[in-house]
């Protein structure tokens, strides 16, 4: 599974990498894992969006391991 | 429906092209600025020619402008959100402005196609900065027209308010003293309790 990562995540992740997605299905058990990365990143995290195929997905949403996943911090455009 | 929940949603149609895709930029003005693969949508159109709604260039404001006049028109409104010099005490050097491009680019033409629809526009146009942007420089700018101001004002503020709360784009604040820092973020999801909800949705 290919992660891509923005903004503030940079600081805590690369901004791509791959985690062995083969049992992540949904976007709660990959915050688990980013977790067993990086402990330091559960606050931002909790604050961010799932998107797969430019579209945001919740927790319903069943992840594959070939999907990329973009993690998308709290916006701060403007 | 709430405004964010009318976003594209993998869930329910994985690869589904958004409405309004595959229109080009109609000037080589326009081509010139834009910086998403073509048969992304646009930020609106201006004089009929589609405006790009992400832009690693300097922001045509005059030409924007120019281009936001309409014969059913009696009132323009333009925002620019401009770049200061300082944030929370702190000298500010520059803005530096990432977005992921392919959701940012489909959420700012949504924003704007339902503002219009909303206040029966006659024109609509949003385009915001990536990349690095001085002191003074425009980072969004934002022009509604509609037949009566208070039309052109409400739906105006509707597409920034948005934008900012919403498009997937940060700002990293480089400061003076040359360190940089990740800018302000939306924290609605602290009040609302759903990252996917603003305290606009909520009449907050």
């Amino acid at each position: 599974m290919k992660i891509h990562v923005y903004a503030r995540l940079k600081d805590y992740f690369q901004p791509e990498f791959e985690v062995a997605g083969e049992h992540v299905r949904n976007t709660d058990e990959l915050k688990a894992l980013l977790l067993t990365l990086n402990d330091k990143a559960g606050e931002i995290l909790s604050s961010c969006r799932f998107a797969v195929e430019e579209g945001f997905i919740d927790n319903e949403f069943k992840l594959n391991e070939y999907d990329t996943v973009v993690i998308i911090p709290p916006s701060s455009g403007g | 429906m709430t405004p964010s929940s009318s976003f594209p949603r993998a869930a329910e149609g994985r690869g589904e092209a958004a409405e309004g895709r595959g229109v080009a930029a109609g000037t080589p003005a326009a081509a010139e600025s834009r910086v998403e693969p073509a048969g992304m949508p646009p930020g609106g159109f201006a004089e009929g020619r589609a405006v790009a709604a992400l832009s690693a260039a300097p922001i045509d404001m005059a030409g924007l402008l120019a281009g936001a006049h309409h014969p059913g028109a009696g009132a323009v409104v333009l925002f620019s959100g401009e770049v200061r010099d300082n944030n929370a005490g702190r000298a500010v050097s520059l803005l530096e402005y990432e977005a992921y491009i392919p959701l940012a680019t489909s959420m700012i033409a949504e924003i704007v196609a339902t503002a219009k629809q909303k206040w029966s526009l006659k024109i609509a146009v949003a385009q915001h900065r990536i990349g690095k942007v001085a002191i003074g420089d425009t980072a969004v700018v934002v022009i509604t027209a509609s037949a009566h101001r208070s039309e052109a004002y409400a739906a105006n503020r509707y597409i920034i308010d948005r934008i900012k709360h919403e498009a997937p784009i940060w700002k990293c604040e480089h400061y003076a003293d040359g360190t940089k820092e990740w800018g302000n973020n939306c924290n609605c999801h602290t009040v609302t309790g759903d990252v996917n909800k603003h305290i606009y949705d909520t009449g907050g």
